[in-house]
């Protein structure tokens, strides 16, 4: 069965986030709502200086059009940015790497999934991306984007504490999230990176000469650093093609448990944060309390469906299962080590691997889809927390309507406006998933060589993979060798999916924000439900897995479920 | 003037008690099926899409090979069942708001006979007076009313007074006297003027008084979804939507990867059992029986939102008298001066007060009487009553031999000049700490003792302050008594907070205050100078006995002019919000159920060879896939009318705190729907099971098999 000692790991990292979080969640909260924090001496005066020179400042509050515009602005341009690079990425001057410019699709479809958070690669780093890209371009995405998703999520979170129907000013959201979080966090990750062996250097490649003969060529570059904030900022993809299965990303069972406490760090803080800033500490616990119990249930789950003999091959004499289903597992990591930084990555959003998804098992996969369903336990840097925060939004309203009140949360009524905003952000998820599906299914897109192939339960596991892995804005992909994911369609379609994904549900935040901001608060009577109680998280955690797997299971039940016996 | 034309009544409707409403159960079936016009069904989103896939499957059921796309599979017993069903779903959600309407109506149409036909003795400006009908009256006219005629409208008195009998509107048989001036002057359109003649000012027009806003109310008419209605309805419409986009493309996607195959039937049920159907079936019945529950509660509520208003309260401000305590201060004790026997005492004050109508001067004679007061006769004549005047401040009685007795506030008698002893000062300081009001008792000027008079607290007031403490609601007495006397009372009926030596203006500046701080407040009030307290409050209740202006400025009427009624107002407010709360719990969690029966029944019938992993799914061990999805499409159906009596009743609502109450409703309706469903579905499987192996069953099977599809192969 599995390793007990890794097990232990993983138990361990879980405490220290959830050890860290509190702390963290209270210093995010001081960053975004001005109040005094570690490193204004040395920050602010460099922070006023970009306000200035951006022609912003901070006293300039958005409302959410505005800073919706905001945030579309930056990341549109971001985007371009990446779309020309990659279409110019061979050419360009300076760049020893000669690799083929990128198809129009494929560079459509990769911009769109870096500056969406997702990082799902449609191309072999190795052999499909310059050094430049590698080392300027993503990494560039790889800070903007998380730092729009907390910047998104503190401006609807300030939603609470403000009066005046405005969130924030997204530029210095931004800056401060960049100063004040992303780089001073991913940098010390980097070191520490470094200490446990993972390489950092401007020599692109090293020449090695195996034991079988000939030469190969091992890409180098910054690789600490980049999957320090790759992690931290729950980005996913990865220096090396096989992200954190390949050795030199991943060297060491330590390196592998500082990767998943990096991914958990904001997404776990992200409640404590919100806590922090309407100033309740323990409107923090049911939120925690439920993508804890989601998490690790889904791990447990995860594990049990990992160590389970392959039922396909019960019948064999003479065969003796007791490793459960290696295939597709790091084995130098073990079933635990390996399952924890999988179901961690998917979970939150993040999509690295360090297995190989497509051949574990199908009750497996079905865990990882089940986290990809929800983006909310705990889900990316800031978007993560903002969508379980919708969920909550509607679990209030019924539950509310249940106590017998006009349901209300913080202090702010939950009316017709907040229940369609939030049902259209947490709505869209299966549309984006199951409408590409059926285009890609229908029109005969799943192909092989250029070949339309018949499509199996595996092949649809990974056809719906895809689309929900862009639409949660995961990056992580089960698709291989089933059908070619590199197509102009999958390109296209997917590279729509992610926007789509991403920026409607942070309009529908940003717009509850907005309402929240204009609400009067009410004063918290005897008769108001009180959030930050058992019962609640309870009830959250249920309403969150119910209207999800409502959702889902039918088609669950045509890819994964179908297979598993 | 006297010589009238014309019968006070042509309608001579003589209704003394209001008719106790009953449904009739044929207009209710009638009404069911009338509701299947689309434009009617087209008002709810939710069950209009099973009326329209309803619609489609009948076509798809007699002419399939219209579609030969769609006819796959075509079974005509299967489809003519799940064709049934549906129609059985649309109709039992029409028979629940019928029902719902039908009681409504009742009421009405009871209201409705009180106001027919009635003509009003209009009082030209120039003295005349003529009969006109009540339509041709506006705002304003003056009208007179006579004994034994119905009063045409609602009106204020301008002069005289009347004994009314308001039965046929409050269904309390005691008549009430009404009089100009003061705040008891208000009469309504449709009782009856017993005794006196008046003259009142018309202040509403036809259409647009109490009887008529009440008859709207409880017909429904206009009824507008309250914000909360609103918003679920979005909720329940997006997740239909959301169903929608996942159920179709699970036809394309079993259809084009051919993993299942799916007949059109099979995909509709699916869609048909995961769609809220129960909560949408059951809305707008919840919505209408919410307010005939508070019309029968004899509370007109001048709107539903006024009524869910009062679900969410957070203050209410009382009036001590009248609400908290009965009204009037009753005798308690008696003290005597120092070296005065008690029997001279009680003689006096049996003699002072046995002439003094008020409650206080009868509550003393009957407590002395019970003490044993020496009784005297007195002649008729041979006495002078003094009755309470503002500058005496006392009342009395001057007897035949010219002795004065006298009982008033212990500062009124030293002012009339009797000694009060340093004991009974003290005696009556220590009564008023403890929130009593001391009256000495004198003769010739001469101190005889002091009676207590005390605020007795309404019985049952204590509970139902405390039950609104459990709902979260604080309670605030407003009272004009002094600080010591109102905070004996406000210990006594356990009020949260109370303003002692309030001002007519102090209640507005109490709502104003709260109002500042976001909360909800409600109050009750009846006199013209509540109006403005009663505008200003989120939920206004005002008596019926009330002036004009304090009805027209509160959003409710308690027409038994019972202020303790606002508690019941709550309660009802709460049940309606837990019942659309609850029911959608149930119908969400029904869903998963449903889901164990279709899903697997989807790929057992598609040949499960293929996909061996979806048995474990079969929870329920549902071996006939088409019985097991009718048996969840029948459970879909069949639970609409079993919920019906709840959505007319409400949920039962018992007041307690919050967490409570989530952790209550969660278990009964959440994990009761699931376990209902699980049961019922499995219930109806074996129910269905065993019909299908009776011969007539089969035989009509074979009948259905050679009728369907009409047009042939």
């Amino acid at each position: 069965m599995f390793d007990l000692e890794a097990l232990w790991g993983v138990g361990l990292v879980l405490v220290a986030a959830l050890a860290a979080a509190p702390f963290f969640g209270d210093y995010l909260a001081r960053v975004y709502t001005n109040r005094p924090a570690f490193g204004d001496a040395l920050l602010g005066p460099v922070e006023r200086g970009i306000y200035r020179l951006l022609g912003t400042s901070p006293r300039r509050s958005m409302p959410a059009r505005e800073y919706m515009a905001a945030v579309l602005l930056v990341n549109g341009a971001l985007w371009a940015f990446l779309f020309w690079f990659f279409l110019q990425q061979g050419t360009l001057p300076l760049d020893p790497t000669r690799v083929p410019n990128m198809s129009w699709d494929l560079a459509f479809h990769s911009a769109a999934s870096f500056t969406t958070n997702t990082d799902f690669t449609h191309f072999t780093n190795e052999t499909q991306i310059s050094e430049g890209a590698l080392t300027i371009a993503w990494p560039l995405a790889l800070f903007l984007s998380p730092a729009t998703g907390l910047a998104v999520f503190a401006a609807m979170v300030r939603g609470f504490v403000r009066r005046d129907g405005t969130l924030g000013n997204f530029y210095v959201d931004l800056v401060r999230t960049m100063s004040r979080v992303l780089l001073p966090l991913s940098f010390v990750g980097a070191l520490l990176f470094v200490a446990m062996g993972v390489p950092e250097t401007f020599r692109a490649t090293v020449l090695a000469h195996p034991i079988l003969g000939g030469t190969q060529s091992i890409l180098l570059g910054p690789v600490a650093s980049f999957q320090s904030i790759s992690l931290l900022g729950t980005n996913g993809g990865g220096f090396y093609s096989a992200n954190m299965a390949s050795p030199l990303a991943n060297p060491s069972a330590v390196s592998n448990l500082f990767g998943t406490f990096l991914m958990l760090l904001l997404p776990l803080s992200a409640p404590f944060a919100f806590a922090g800033v309407v100033r309740r500490r323990n409107e923090a616990w049911p939120f925690v309390g439920t993508i804890l119990i989601v998490l690790v249930v889904a791990l447990a789950l995860f594990l049990f469906y990992q160590a389970a003999a392959n039922p396909a091959l019960l019948g064999v004499p003479g065969l003796v299962q007791t490793v459960g289903y290696p295939v597709g597992q790091e084995v130098r990591f073990g079933l635990s080590g390996s399952s924890a930084f999988q179901v961690v990555s998917v979970y939150a959003n993040v999509g690295a691997n360090n297995m190989l998804i497509g051949a574990i098992a199908p009750g497996a996969q079905m865990v990882l889809f089940f986290g990809m369903f929800t983006q909310s336990t705990p889900g990316g840097a800031g978007t993560g927390f903002a969508m379980l925060l919708l969920f909550a939004v509607l679990a209030i309203f019924v539950g509310g309507l249940m106590v017998g009140r006009t349901p209300e949360y913080l202090g702010k009524k939950i009316e017709t406006g907040h229940v369609k905003w939030s049902a259209l952000a947490l709505l869209v998820h299966p549309a984006l998933i199951l409408v590409p599906s059926v285009i890609a299914v229908a029109l005969g897109f799943v192909r092989v060589d250029g070949a339309t192939v018949a499509v199996s339960a595996h092949t649809f596991s990974g056809v719906l993979y895809e689309f929900t892995s862009e639409s949660a804005n995961n990056g992580s992909a089960l698709s291989v060798a089933s059908f070619n994911d590199s197509t102009p369609f999958f390109n296209v379609a997917g590279g729509i999916v992610m926007l789509l994904g991403r920026f409607v549900p942070i309009f529908a935040m940003l717009k509850i924000g907005e309402m929240f901001s204009r609400q009067r608060t009410l004063p918290p009577g005897p008769g108001t439900l009180r959030t930050a109680s058992g019962t609640f998280t309870i009830y959250l955690t249920l309403f969150l897995i119910i209207t999800s797997a409502l959702l889902f299971l039918p088609v669950l039940a045509m890819g994964p479920l179908a297979q598993i016996l | 003037m006297r010589d009238l034309p014309g019968p006070p009544s042509a309608a001579g409707a003589h209704v003394s008690v209001r008719r106790r409403p009953h449904t009739s159960w044929r207009r209710v079936l009638g009404d069911s099926f009338r509701m299947f016009s689309p434009r009617r069904e087209f008002r709810h989103p939710v069950m209009f899409c099973v009326y329209v896939l309803f619609l489609f499957l009948v076509v798809l059921t007699l002419f399939p090979y219209a579609f030969p796309d769609v006819a796959r599979g075509y079974d005509p017993g299967y489809y003519l069942s799940v064709t049934v069903i549906l129609f059985f779903t649309v109709w039992f959600a029409n028979l629940g708001e019928a029902i719902a309407e039908a009681q409504g109506r009742a009421q009405a149409d009871s209201l409705r006979e009180i106001r027919s036909g009635v003509r009003a003795r209009q009082i030209l400006p120039d003295g005349q007076a003529r009969w006109v009908a009540c339509d041709v009256l506006r705002i304003g006219d003056t009208v007179e009313v006579q004994p034994g005629e119905p009063v045409p409208i609602d009106g204020d008195i301008v002069a005289g007074a009347a004994l009314i009998d308001e039965s046929m509107m409050t269904g309390e048989s005691e008549a009430v006297v009404r009089e100009s001036g003061g705040d008891k002057t208000s009469v309504l359109g449709g009782t009856r003027v017993l005794q006196g003649t008046v003259r009142m000012r018309v202040t509403a027009v036809r259409g647009e008084s109490f009887l008529d806003r009440l008859i709207r109310l409880v017909e429904g008419q206009g009824r507008e979804p309250t914000p909360n209605e609103l918003a679920l309805g979005v909720l329940l419409y997006a997740f239909t939507i959301a169903l929608f986009t996942v159920v179709v493309t699970f036809v394309y996607l079993a259809d084009f990867t051919n993993i299942v195959v799916v007949s059109v039937a099979t995909i509709v049920a699916l869609f048909v059992c995961l769609m809220p159907t129960t909560i949408g079936a059951l809305l707008p019945a919840i919505g209408i029986s919410g307010i005939n529950r508070v019309a029968r509660a004899n509370v007109i509520a001048k709107s539903g939102k006024a009524v869910e208003a009062a679900g969410d309260l957070d203050v209410l401000i009382l009036d001590k008298t009248g609400t908290i305590t009965i009204g009037n201060r009753l005798a308690v004790q008696f003290v005597p001066a120092p070296g005065v026997p008690m029997p001279e005492l009680l003689e006096a004050a049996l003699l002072c007060s046995s002439v003094d109508e008020t409650p206080e001067g009868k509550s003393i004679a009957r407590l002395a009487a019970r003490h044993g007061a020496p009784v005297r006769r007195v002649e008729i004549g041979s006495f002078k009553v003094l009755p309470f005047t503002a500058e005496r401040r006392m009342s009395g009685i001057v007897l035949s031999d010219g002795s004065e007795v006298y009982k008033g506030s212990l500062q009124a008698m030293e002012t009339y000049g009797a000694v009060l002893p340093l004991d009974l000062r003290r005696a009556g300081a220590e009564a008023s700490r403890a929130g009593m009001t001391p009256l000495a008792i004198s003769r010739q000027k001469k101190a005889l003792g002091i009676v207590l008079l005390k605020d007795i607290v309404k019985p049952g007031i204590k509970d139902r302050i405390r039950e609104l403490r459990t709902m979260g609601i604080r309670t605030v007495m407003c009272t004009g008594d002094n600080r010591l006397t109102a905070a004996a009372i406000a210990r006594e009926s356990g009020v949260d907070d109370f303003v002692a030596e309030a001002k007519p203006e102090t209640k507005l500046t109490l709502i104003q205050a709260e109002k500042a701080e976001g909360r909800l407040v409600a109050m009750t009030g009846d006199g013209t100078n509540d109006a403005p307290a009663l505008a200003r409050a989120d939920v206004g209740l005002s008596m019926n006995s009330g002036t004009s202006a304090a009805k027209e400025a509160g959003n409710m009427v308690d027409l038994d002019n019972d202020p303790t009624k606002i508690i019941e107002v709550v309660s009802i407010g709460k049940q309606l919000l837990i019942t659309r709360g609850a029911l959608t719990t149930f119908s969400i969690t029904n869903d998963v159920a449903k889901y164990f029966a279709i899903i697997p029944a989807i790929f057992i019938a598609a040949g499960s060879a293929a996909l061996p992993g979806i048995a474990f799914l079969n929870l329920m061990g549902l071996s006939d896939p088409e019985l097991a999805i009718l048996s969840a499409l029948l459970f879909n159906a069949v639970v609409i009318p079993l919920l019906i009596p709840l959505a007319i009743a409400g949920v039962p609502f018992r007041p307690s705190s919050a967490i409570d109450l989530l952790r209550r409703n969660l278990v009964l309706y959440g994990v009761g729907g699931l376990v209902t469903a699980f049961v019922g579905i499995k219930l109806i499987y074996l129910l269905l099971a065993w019909l299908a192996t009776l011969p007539i069953v089969q035989a009509a099977g074979v009948f259905v098999a050679h009728a369907l599809p009409l047009g042939g192969l």
